[in-house]
């Protein structure tokens, strides 16, 4: 573990590598993923950079892709997962494979084109035969008026003139689409005045769109009208309405033989069209096989040429430069990357890996595991570490889920997050498989490891509380007996044990007695235990927070620190706080009922919280009759040393750091005259570093150095200095005080649990017989279901968020600066999964 | 009190707007552009941009014209989705703003038909915003008489083209003079329904832009009228009457002769003066029209500092307009290898 203690150390190394093997040998690093590139050439736009046509081609494919996997989709062809993934083609393969894509397209694309010629010619046909059937109708009625006219014509002649003009109507056919249709029908009788006669049919059918595969609904038409001129205004109507018209003749015979005309054009038609879809559907499958492997190959190489573009061109145009970070643990497995990119293209010449001196902040790079990754990222959303700084995710992975544990202690609740956690582990390769895009679920699954922990250190907690589902176990049998006889148990309704009689003087094996599950003042016992427990907890897990920063001190050669910083700061917790807690475990070891000595009997115990606020203010209270004021001789002398000294930490906290950086600097500038003198040995040292520099001038940009105390001025150190102890001093207190939400929240949990069984489940077991059977199954839906949703989901996520408070603002505060940024190597796996992620 | 209840209606797409807003080119990003060499560059680079992967799917090579489609297409589906999910009174505030391309539509409809252009040809050109339903059967109409009665009468235009219908025919001359009417209608009804139906901090930023945008028209008419056989009166009809230079600055314009005098009009306006001073038709200097679209492109960028106003909306899509206006002249530019001009866009950030 000890490689989780500190981030990787990181070695800025420069790249010289053959232009023919620049791409091979980029594609193995991708492979190994363990290297990331710095930008060479920041100000450089996008598209002047060296390999930008390579990039565009890349584009270009992908598009290709895009299409053709559309293509895919739209006909709900199944595209089989990747199995083995391919690796990035080399560059004869590229061409290979572009002209593969570019010749798939181009048959997909006139298969799709052929497709809706077809389609388009089958949609004419149709709308022409609904055109033909529906018109029927018109005709029919119109003939059958007609013949009404007619034999009116019999009778008067007059009427007979108007059927013959009648008779001289004409009209078109046409399909128009359903929506436009009151639109269209206003339009017609504007443009005549009223003198166009629609009559108009719905097709139930929706028919296709020939291009875009989406459902039209369309209505029938026949507009009558009288005279040329109408009819091309008519016309003129219809195209800027998009309405198709077809022939129509006039005659029930002709448009008949029309009919079965169109009826078997259309079964030729559709067999046509049945054919085609086959060949589709075969050109699909077959190329929905390799549509995975391709789409990868050019994420592949679109990755490689984006990485390329970040590299310099050397002056004499032979070799390319780039640089990057390594974790010096990789750079065997990166010079073997660059000999087998140079091996793939037969280049002659190795390319080189040289490391350079930088005073640059690398990367943070931490290596996890599956167990770690989850702690490891709670640590880093609240910051990246700095480079080289101690991590404290290490201890967050024991931590963490204890502090959970103290307020979720219930041994039921514990069981079910521990289990569900289990499950998670158990399964993790099947779930992780299941690629979702479910965010609560994603969280969760990175989080299994921190649930399944924190569900087992539940369970302990829980057992040490003797809570399980608010009830206690008497496993162990309680150390405490009933002195009284049946009779005054029978008579009274509450009755007092007293420790003296009821006692048998040796505690329950391990956690709480159940005894007090019973009892009446139980909230009252455990409020007094669980405050100072949370207390101690706190005290101690700052003292270890405080006493890490040694640890930093000590690694980035600030020893001064160490006596500067870390001695006045732990000397003043320890001395307040840490005495707090010896007062608690004194308070315990000491009183006790059976006590002898009436100054160390029950009724005599002095409230810490008072004496710690008297230590403080230098006061006291009068002790009651027979009790002494502190519970060991001389306490209140040794107390007002302790505050003394505590406070003399402060103003040691205030100057120390800062008169000593002044000093320094003062030394420094002294000794500067002799330097710039100088024996010939320093110029040497001098002109190496100069060379140095210059190798790595254009790599440097601005904020190399970044915050070295020595460059600030006296009085920022001051006022960093002052704020630092201010927070420090003040935050002893309030972080204190903060660590009593481990009682808070485990009070909220056991008595929510309590009410929740009380109110809940005993509401189903009052009852007995066949009633009670249905009242309890009722009973137990519901409290079981407000037990998992509120009590272990709701209960879980508050205790989680006051645990990682706990970490962030409590712990890590004493040592932890958080300024890092991280290490993203130029890896092909995470770039294909964020790939899929955005999809 | 409009203010503190405006969030409930209009909130979320004022946040919209002003999100799509931040994605607008920066001088920066123009600096960039105008360095490209192929049509190629210039769509990589806006891949950095908020405009992403819209021309992604275009195969190469890429023309002039598709870019032109897609970043219009884009500005469209941007503010259809905010007209879709915007209520009363905003949704006829962002209907308003649609009149205008429709009246651009009409006119190029009817233009094309008289020019015997089929209309299939036509439709393309026409702005999607513009469209509506009965626009493709615009061409049964041979007067303007039967252009209301049989198309416009149940379109929003209707009310504005009352005053038209008293043309004769449809001829070059007059259908630019329909036009005009139509925008002095539009725009006067526009300003009526910023400043008395809308009102508050609306008709504050709006009124400013629209009177802007009406004497705008004023001048611009005035000048192409030079050497035409518009007279006067019939000049003077056509002037929105909304703007700062009603009434007298107006009637000056009605009595001027060349473009000397339109310029001592303007002299006695001082926005409008700075902008005449600063055009000239010589190499070098900018355009009179340029230096309009630099005043509309600060008007507009001036509405965004005020909030609770539906003027952001319209800003937004002049704004992106111009921007379009922008990327198409340096593509156009870039296309033809004219690089001499390829600076006179006009930045808006």
């Amino acid at each position: 573990m000890g490689a989780m203690f500190r981030s990787e150390e990181m070695a800025l190394c420069q790249l010289f590598i053959q232009p023919e093997a620049a791409y091979t040998s980029v594609s193995e690093l991708g492979e190994a993923g363990t290297v990331q590139f710095r930008d060479l050439n920041p100000d450089v736009n996008a598209f002047q950079r060296k390999f930008v046509n390579e990039v565009r081609r890349c584009d270009e494919m992908e598009r290709k892709l895009r299409y053709i996997e559309a293509e895919v989709h739209k006909d709900k062809v199944h595209v089989p997962a990747v199995k083995d993934m391919p690796r990035a083609p080399n560059p004869r393969e590229i061409i290979d494979l572009e002209a593969h894509l570019e010749k798939t397209e181009n048959e997909i694309l006139e298969l799709s084109h052929n497709a809706v010629n077809l389609k388009q010619n089958y949609l004419e046909l149709t709308e022409l035969k609904h055109v033909l059937e529906k018109t029927e109708a018109f005709f029919n009625a119109q003939e059958e008026i007609g013949m009404d006219s007619l034999t009116k014509s019999l009778i008067s002649d007059e009427t007979g003139q108007q059927a013959a003009t009648r008779g001289r109507l004409g009209f078109v056919a046409g399909v128009v689409q359903r929506e436009r249709v009151p639109a269209f029908e206003r339009m017609l009788w504007r443009i005549s005045r009223g003198n166009v006669f629609l009559r108009r049919a719905e097709l139930d059918k929706p028919l296709e769109d020939p291009n875009t595969g989406n459902e039209i609904y369309k209505t029938v038409f026949v507009a009558f009208f009288q005279g040329e001129q109408l009819k091309s205004r008519i016309k003129k109507v219809c195209t800027g309405f998009h309405a198709s018209l077809y022939p129509c003749p006039p005659s029930n015979t002709e448009r008949q033989d029309m009919v079965k005309g169109v009826r078997t054009r259309l079964e030729d038609l559709n067999m046509v069209l049945n054919q085609t879809r086959d060949h589709r559907q075969r050109v699909l499958v077959s190329v929905a096989k390799e549509l995975g492997s391709w789409s990868i190959m050019v994420r592949k190489m679109k990755a490689i040429y984006h990485t390329l573009n970040l590299f310099n061109m050397d002056v004499t145009q032979k070799c390319l430069i780039g640089e990057c970070w390594v974790p010096t643990a990789d750079l065997p497995n990166v010079q073997k990357a660059l000999a087998d990119g140079s091996n793939a293209c037969g280049s002659s010449i190795p390319s080189f890996l040289n490391c350079i001196e930088t005073d640059e902040e690398p990367p943070t790079f931490n290596r996890t595991n599956r167990f770690t990754r989850g702690f490891q990222n709670l640590i880093d959303s609240y910051g990246v570490a700095s480079y080289r700084e101690c991590n404290p995710a290490l201890y967050t992975i024991i931590t963490f889920p204890f502090l959970f544990a103290v307020m979720f202690g219930d041994l039921g609740h514990g069981a079910i997050m521990a289990m569900f956690g289990a499950w998670m582990v158990a399964k993790e390769v099947s779930l992780a498989a299941k690629k979702t895009n479910n965010e609560i679920w994603n969280i969760f699954f990175a989080g299994r490891y921190i649930i399944l922990l924190m569900g087992c250190f539940s369970m302990y907690t829980g057992l040490v509380y003797n809570d399980i589902f608010s009830k206690s176990m008497n496993i162990f049998g309680s150390s405490w007996l009933v002195p009284y006889d049946n009779e005054t148990m029978e008579t009274n309704a509450a009755l007092t044990l007293d420790p003296k009689d009821a006692y048998i003087d040796k505690p329950y094996f391990i956690g709480i007695d159940p005894v007090w599950q019973t009892a009446d003042n139980k909230i009252i016992f455990l409020n007094s235990y669980k405050m100072k427990l949370s207390i101690i907890f706190g005290v101690v897990h700052m003292i270890f927070g405080v006493c890490m920063s040694v640890v930093n001190y000590n690694f980035f050669k600030r020893r001064y620190s160490i006596v500067l910083e870390f001695l006045p700061q732990i000397v003043f917790l320890c001395l307040l706080f840490l005495y707090m807690v010896f007062m608690m475990f004194y308070k315990w070891v000491a009183y006790s009922t059976l006590s002898e000595d009436q100054a160390y009997s029950q009724g005599c115990a002095p409230s810490v919280l008072i004496l710690f606020i008297n230590m403080m203010l230098f006061s006291s209270n009068e002790p009651e009759a027979g009790c002494k004021e502190f519970m060991f001789e001389g306490q209140g002398s040794v107390q007002r040393v302790f505050v003394l000294v505590a406070l003399c930490c402060i103003p040691v906290m205030l100057l120390g750091k800062p008169l000593y950086l002044l000093m320094a600097s003062k030394k420094k500038k002294e000794a500067k005259p002799e330097q710039a003198n100088g024996s010939v040995n320093q110029g040497i040292e001098m002109q190496q570093t100069d060379i140095e520099n210059g190798q790595n001038g254009e790599a440097k940009p601005a904020k190399a150095g970044g915050h070295d105390h020595e460059d600030e001025p006296f009085s920022e150190i001051m006022i960093h200095q002052a704020i630092h102890t201010i927070e420090y001093v003040l935050s002893t207190i309030s972080h204190t005080a903060s660590y009593l939400r481990l009682w808070a929240l485990s009070l909220a949990h056991a008595e929510l649990s309590e009410v929740l069984w009380n109110m809940v489940l005993t509401f189903g077991l009052k009852d007995h017989g066949y009633v009670g059977a249905v009242k309890l199954y009722v009973a137990f839906m519901f409290w079981a279901l407000f037990t998992l949703a509120i009590l272990v989901m709701m209960e879980g996520l508050s205790a989680f968020l006051h645990t990682l408070r706990l970490h962030w603002v409590e712990f890590m505060s004493k040592f932890y600066s958080g300024l890092g940024y991280i290490f993203q190597p130029f890896c092909f796996k995470t770039i294909l999964e964020n790939d899929d992620k955005e999809e | 009190m409009k203010g503190s209840i405006f969030n409930i209606d209009a909130g979320y797409l004022e946040g919209l707007c002003r999100g799509f807003k931040c994605g607008i080119l920066k001088q920066s990003d123009y600096l960039n552009l105008v360095q490209c060499e192929t049509l190629e560059d210039l769509k990589l680079h806006l891949q950095g941009t908020d405009y992403g992967t819209f021309l992604a799917n275009e195969p190469s090579p890429l023309a002039v014209s598709t870019i032109d489609d897609k970043l219009r297409e884009k500005l469209v589906i941007e503010f259809q989705h905010i007209r879709n999910h915007s209520v009363e009174p905003m949704s006829t505030f962002l209907d308003f703003i649609t009149y205008s391309y429709m009246i651009d539509n009409i006119i190029l409809l009817i233009t094309g038909t008289l020019h015997q252009r089929p209309i299939s040809e036509l439709i393309p050109k026409c702005h999607p915003l513009g469209s509506f339903e009965q626009m493709e059967a615009i061409h049964v109409a041979a007067t303007p008489a039967e252009l209301y009665n049989a198309v416009l009468v149940d379109t929003p235009l209707a009310p504005f083209f009352v005053d038209c219908i008293s043309e004769q025919d449809l001829d070059e001359m007059n259908i630019e003079i329909i036009r005009n009417t139509l925008y002095k209608a539009y725009l006067e009804a526009f300003y009526d329904f910023c400043k008395n139906s809308i009102g508050g901090t609306t008709a504050d930023v709006m009124c400013e832009i629209l009177a802007f945008e009406a004497d705008r028209r004023a001048i611009i008419i005035t000048i192409n009228s030079f050497g035409t056989e518009l007279s006067k009166d019939d000049r003077a009809k056509l002037y929105p009457r909304c703007g700062k230079l009603n009434p007298d600055g107006l009637a000056a314009l009605a009595r001027a002769d060349d473009y000397e005098q339109v310029k001592a009009v303007a002299e006695y306006y001082a926005e409008y003066s700075a902008l005449f001073e600063g055009a000239g038709s010589n190499v070098g200097d900018k355009t009179l029209e340029d230096k309009f679209f630099e005043h509309e492109v600060s008007l507009n960028v001036m509405a965004f500092l005020q909030q609770f106003h539906f003027g952001v909306f319209y800003s937004y899509l002049k704004l992106k307009e111009q921007e379009c206006r922008n990327i198409v002249w340096i593509s156009e530019c870039v296309a033809q290898k004219h690089r001499a001009k390829i600076d006179n866009y006009i930045p808006i950030f």
